[in-house]
C-alpha cells in the first residue's frame, strides 16, 4: 500500500488527514497522482506541493514502492 | 539541552533558548533574534487564535537542514530554530530564531533569511480563528 497523506487546508477540503492507494509493480507517482485527483478532484485545487517520503518532488516519473508514503500539501503559510 | 530545532505545542522561553545558544561557544560576538508573535487582527478582523498544522516530519527535517545551511552560508557558531503547533492565542509567540556568530553583520543576515526560507520551505499551516469563523492563511511575503 502507498500512505497519502493530507495537511491543513487539503485535509480540511478533503475531509480526512490520510488514505491509502494499492501499490502496483511499476507505479510511478503520476500513477498515483491519477488515481488520487479521479478520488479527490478537490484537492488538487489547492495542493501547490508534493513530497515523497518526506522529500519535495515535482518529478512525476518517479518510481514508488512498496509502503511509501505521499504529502499533498498547499502552499506554505508557517512562521 | 534542548535541541536546537523543535516543533512544539507549549510555548518556550526567549531566556532558555538565548542562554543554551550561548552556552555554545564564548566566540559569539552578536546574536540576532527572531520572535513571530500571533497578531489579534487581521486581514480587517478580529483573531482569537491561531491554529497550526504541520507534517511533522517533512517540517523538521527541513528546519535541521536550513540550520545547517545558514551555519554553513552565513559561518555561525550556532543556530536555534523553535515553532509551535497547535491553538496558539492572539498575543502568544509562535516561532524563535535565534543566529550567533563572531559579528553582528553575519548574525542579522542569517536571521532575517532563516525566517524567510521557513516561510517558504517549512511545510507548516496557519488557520486564522475568528468571532465570525475560521479562515486558512494565504501565505504572503
Amino acid at each position: 500500500m502507498i500512505r497519502v497523506l493530507f495537511f491543513g487546508p487539503v485535509a480540511e477540503r478533503v475531509s480526512s488527514r490520510e488514505t491509502e492507494i494499492e501499490f502496483q509493480t511499476g507505479f510511478c507517482l503520476q500513477d498515483a497522482i491519477a488515481q488520487l485527483t479521479a478520488r479527490y478532484p478537490q484537492a488538487f485545487e489547492l495542493v501547490s506541493f508534493i513530497a515523497v517520503n518526506n522529500v519535495q518532488t515535482r518529478d512525476m516519473k518517479l518510481a514508488l514502492k512498496d509502503n511509501d508514503e505521499i504529502a499533498l500539501m498547499a502552499k506554505f503559510s508557517g512562521g | 539541552m534542548t535541541d536546537t530545532v523543535r516543533l512544539q505545542s507549549e510555548d518556550f522561553s526567549v531566556d532558555r533558548e538565548l542562554t543554551a545558544l550561548r552556552a555554545s561557544s564564548m566566540r559569539m560576538g552578536g546574536i540576532a533574534t527572531f520572535i513571530g508573535c500571533a497578531r489579534d487582527f487581521s486581514e480587517g478582523r478580529e483573531v482569537t487564535e491561531i491554529s497550526f498544522d504541520a507534517y511533522g516530519s517533512m517540517a523538521l527535517a527541513e528546519m535541521n537542514k536550513l540550520r545547517d545551511e545558514a551555519i554553513a552560508k552565513f559561518g555561525l557558531l550556532d543556530a536555534r530554530i523553535v515553532h509551535r503547533v497547535g491553538v496558539v492565542s492572539a498575543g502568544e509567540q509562535i516561532v524563535f530564531i535565534a543566529a550567533g556568530a563572531e559579528h553582528r553583520a553575519p548574525a542579522l543576515q542569517a536571521c532575517h533569511w532563516l525566517i524567510d526560507e521557513l516561510k517558504q520551505r517549512v511545510p507548516i499551516w496557519k488557520k486564522e480563528i475568528t468571532p465570525h469563523g475560521d479562515a486558512w492563511v494565504t501565505p504572503h511575503p
